[in-house]
């Protein structure tokens, strides 16, 4: 069927993007024709154990388990050297030559104590098949097409258990019972079918991190440097190292140890009710399993995607194991009762299908892959079948202890037992599960890596910008003017920043013709211009002298003459001129705030000149003297001045705050300035600061909107302490998100980023941002996880849509 | 600090020796003498700095008053045979584009007669 139909199908069931209808239709199928044949095998296994052995013995076949987790130990061998390819079709034609072994021997011997073998092999068939087709899914579709299509898959598994039951349930009744094993070899040859068609010009491995399909992994074992060494304990070590998987291998070994006593609970009540009613047992569990999974099934198509989309997974892995923990009681209230028992074991069978599964696939999404499959092999493959081992045990206990031995049928008093110890294990169970969640959180955070920071905050933590422009204006000053250069390198010492290196750098060139005249700063000689000769600070004698003299009347008179003459001259734009403008301004920031001649900074402020200006903002910057704020503000209009300015006016700090959010509120009048002040405001960074800008942006849209949320983010990153108030953060947020047009990527939502970042964990909004705007396929799919695990649902209901403008759907982005 | 006072082409040159510092106050003072020679009509002043080992801000405000002084009264007072730390001094505080500072007597005195 050609790709384009398919995908329009099965779109009416499952939201599947273009390229992946065959892929998706092929591994539906795949986990159909591996669990039809596990249903017939499983109500057959049940049915001959109980009618051979009796439930009392159950416990036996349940630490049976034990031997099964060596066996499967093997095949974690075998996975670990063979090509996904290899790997899967030999599983098949292996299980397909003992299941017709099984059915020869069950034909010719009536030994009773086969049935307990073959348990164990239906154990080793169903761990073995099911762990091979979901490391298959993770290997092929990254986190966001997993939580797409996983329900999907799900459905396939549940139907083909619901398709071998009722082949089982009807069939039992006018056949040999051991001859329902020829079915099932018929569906494993079906799944082998399938397997080649997945692999069918794709090469050894499927599992490649591109598109589903789209670049097959070269020849040879599965994928990942160092896989071909990975047996059993490394794979044991890896989950003990990881607190992770660990406590997703705490969770499986309860819910296997649960698992366990329900399946026992519920078998002895079904027998004994068998006893007072005789049928048909296999054909029973036939029916019984398919209507199970038949409501497993309903469950997984209908609620399970939608479910764990809209609550998370945190609902996800608690909604189990409370419906489990309600029965218990019950039964361990009335242990007689037949709709009890068939109530817990099909809400066992159908929330572990449904729902429990595709939320314990979920969790292995933030595991990087090799880990991925150390875990899934030990936790999946093993400890899910030790923990059903372990629970056998206990139970062989409680009879031993309550029976006293192994009668036929077992006793109420010790089924209420059991339910009473599950119930206790339950409530461990779903603390394990809390826990969970919250590392589950951590780990996809750990996978999203952060792309860059805000240049701001790069500048101000990485580079001493005064410095550097302090040293690029005193090397241009070397040839424009002496005074100047004197004046640049005095500032230089003063900062302790003449190094031996900048003194080399600021040296003339040898054959220096300019009018340059080398500066005693620069040379080391016998006076003691410098503290010594490696030190980069000015001697504080050296110092103290300059500024006594700058304090002179006699000085401020001197000087405040000549800069009368400088700045009343007609002839100020004259070049000349403006050199001797810019060494006053310079000179002027060495004085005292309230020294005469600080009074003419005014003047300089003013000045058109902005090489005059910079050097005229600089000294105001050193003066704070707020009278020249406003002047200062004005300049921030204009592009070649903006920079002085705003450097100036951040020295203020915080004492400027008012007159700041005064301008930002001249919406009429401050235009052109109201930017460049939002920005000033978050240098500052009080908490009066963001109050301003918050305040003005409740104000309602403005021009000035982009610079403020910038503002309110720097503020944000620079200190996670501040608080911002939610509600009026959402509110602009909604009218962020509502406003504007088609969205062509995550660049086109960073004001509503910033916004989120007000009200949420920054570091994780911007995670998550910076991946969508360049992360790979994978990374772009634990942002979205990410952002679903930290928004509140009103929130993602806004933000999701919009992210659906550029990511196809259901906020899955699309592949680049 | 001593101050020896010669006349060349009628320009008063106060040869400085010494230091020049607030802790070394004499009775009579750089700016006391300048005063004195601009009250008896001189009003080209020199001050020589060839042997004056150091100068702190009081020393520099001497200068600056002098200076004043004369300028005030239409004299002209210039400086010749600086340090170099003098002269960065007042190249930091901008008074090298005040003062007429020059590197030898001679060319100060020409100076002098061109004004």
């Amino acid at each position: 069927m050609a790709e384009g139909r398919l995908h329009r199908i099965l779109s009416a069931v499952v939201k599947i993007k273009p390229g992946e209808a065959r892929l998706t239709l092929l591994l539906f199928a795949y986990f159909f024709l591996i669990t039809a044949p596990f249903n017939i095998i499983k109500s057959l296994r049940d049915a001959s154990y109980l009618e051979d052995l009796g439930p009392n013995f159950l416990p036996y076949a349940y630490a049976s388990a034990l031997v099964v987790g060596l066996a499967v130990s093997l095949h974690a061998r075998l996975q670990a050297k063979l090509s996904r390819r290899a790997l899967l079709k030999s599983t098949l034609v292996f299980f397909v030559l003992l299941d017709l072994a099984f059915w020869g021997l069950f034909s010719v011997s009536e030994w009773r104590w086969w049935t307990l073998l073959y348990w164990m092999w239906a154990n080793v068939f169903v761990v073995v098949l099911t762990t091979q087709f979901w490391i298959l899914v993770n290997d092929i579709f990254n986190p966001r097409e997993a939580k797409r299509l996983i329900g999907f898959f799900g459905s396939g598994g549940i139907l083909g258990g619901v398709a071998g039951g009722v082949l089982t349930g009807f069939a039992a009744r006018g056949m040999n019972s051991h001859d329902l094993l020829l079915f099932s070899a018929v569906f494993l040859l079906g799944a082998l079918g399938v397997v080649t068609a997945l692999f069918a010009g794709r090469g050894p491995s499927l599992g490649a991190p591109g598109a589903p399909g789209a670049a097959p992994r070269p020849e040879g074992p599965p994928p990942s440097t160092g896989r071909s060494k990975v047996g059993f304990w490394d794979c044991a070590r890896s989950v003990r190292k990881s607190r992770y998987l660990t406590l997703i291998a705490a969770v499986v070994m309860v819910t296997g140890i649960v698992s366990t006593f329900i399946d026992w609970q519920s078998k002895s009540i079904i027998f004994a009710a068998n006893q007072n009613h005789p049928a048909n047992l296999t054909s029973f569990f036939g029916f019984f399993n398919s209507g199970l999974l038949a409501f497993a099934f309903l469950f997984q198509l209908v609620l399970t995607s939608r479910f764990i989309e809209r609550f998370g997974i945190r609902l996800g892995l608690m909604i189990y194991p409370a419906v489990l923990l309600a029965m218990s009681l019950g039964i361990a209230v009335r242990p007689e009762l037949l709709w009890l028992a068939i109530g817990i074991k099909g809400s066992d069978k159908a929330l572990s299908y449904s729902l429990n599964q595709s939320a314990r696939e979920l969790l292995y999404i933030p595991v990087v892959p090799e880990l991925k499959y150390r875990a899934k092999i030990f936790i999946d493959m093993f400890l899910n079948r030790f923990s059903k081992a372990i629970g056998g045990l206990v139970l062989i206990v409680l009879i031993l202890l309550t029976s006293g031995g192994f009668g036929t049928v077992a006793k109420p008093g010790v089924v209420a037992a059991a339910s009473a110890i599950s119930a206790g294990l339950i409530v461990a169970w779903m603390i394990l599960n809390t826990l969970l969640d919250r590392a589950y959180v951590r780990e996809v955070r750990l996978q999203l890596a952060k792309k860059w920071e805000r240049p701001d905050t790069l500048v101000s933590e990485r580079m001493d910008v005064d410095t550097a422009k302090l040293i690029v204006d005193a090397l241009e000053s070397r040839t424009q003017s002496p005074t100047l250069f004197a004046l640049h390198l005095y500032d230089l010492a003063r900062r302790r920043k003449l190094t031996p290196e900048i003194k080399s750098l600021l040296a003339p060139p040898p054959a220096d013709a300019s009018p340059f005249r080398s500066s005693p700063l620069l040379e080391s000689g016998e006076m003691p211009w410098m503290s010594d000769a490696d030190d980069p600070a000015l001697s504080a004698g050296m110092d103290a002298e300059i500024r006594e003299i700058l304090a002179l009347d006699s000085y401020q008179q001197l000087m405040g003459e000549y800069a009368g003459r400088l700045l009343d001259s007609p002839a100020r734009s004259a070049g000349a001129s403006e050199t001797a403008r810019m060494e006053l301004a310079k000179a002027i920031g060495l004085m005292d705030r309230g020294s005469p001649l600080a009074g003419r900074l005014g003047d300089l402020l003013d000045d058109p000149s902005p090489a005059v200006f910079q050097f005229a903002a600089e000294s105001a910057g050193r003066l704070r003297d707020r009278g020249f704020v406003a002047q200062l503000v004005r300049r921030l209009a204009e592009p070649l001045s903006r920079g002085d300015a705003r450097a100036a006016l951040e020295k203020y700090g915080e004492s400027i705050v008012g007159t700041l959010a005064d301008f930002l509120a001249d919406r009429e009048g401050g235009a052109g300035v109201r930017g460049p002040v939002a920005s000033l405001l978050a240098g500052i960074g009080t908490s009066e600061a963001a109050e301003a800008l918050l305040e003005e942006l409740a104000r309602g849209p403005s021009g000035a909107d982009e610079d403020i949320v910038d503002a309110l983010d720097r503020i944000r990153s620079r200190n996670p302490d501040v608080v911002f108030p939610a509600d009026a953060v959402r509110t602009r947020l909604a009218s962020v998100l509502a406003a504007g047009g088609r969205v062509s990527g995550a660049a086109d939502l960073l004001p509503a980023f910033r916004l989120l970042g007000l009200i949420y964990d920054h570091e994780d909004i911007f995670r998550a941002y910076q991946n969508l705007v360049k992360g790979t396929k994978d990374s772009i799919g634990y942002a979205i996880e990410l952002l679903d695990h930290t928004l509140d649902p009103e929130t993602k209901g806004r933000l999701f849509p919009r992210l659906d403008d550029f990511a196809g759907g259901g906020a899955a982005p699309a592949r680049a | 600090m001593v101050i020896e006072k010669r006349e060349k082409d009628n320009v008063v040159i106060f040869d400085i020796d010494g230091e020049i510092r607030r802790s070394d106050i004499t009775d009579v003072t750089l700016h006391q003498l300048v005063k004195d020679e601009l009250e008896h009509g001189k009003k080209h002043i020199l001050l020589n700095f060839e042997r004056v080992d150091f100068i702190d801000s009081f020393g520099v405000g001497e200068i600056l008053a002098s200076y004043i002084s004369t300028n005030n009264l239409g004299g002209k007072l210039k400086l010749a045979r600086i340090s170099k730390k003098l002269f960065l001094i007042f190249q930091v505080t901008m008074l090298t584009k005040v003062l007429d500072i020059f590197d030898e007597e001679d060319l100060a005195l020409r100076s002098f007669l061109k004004d």
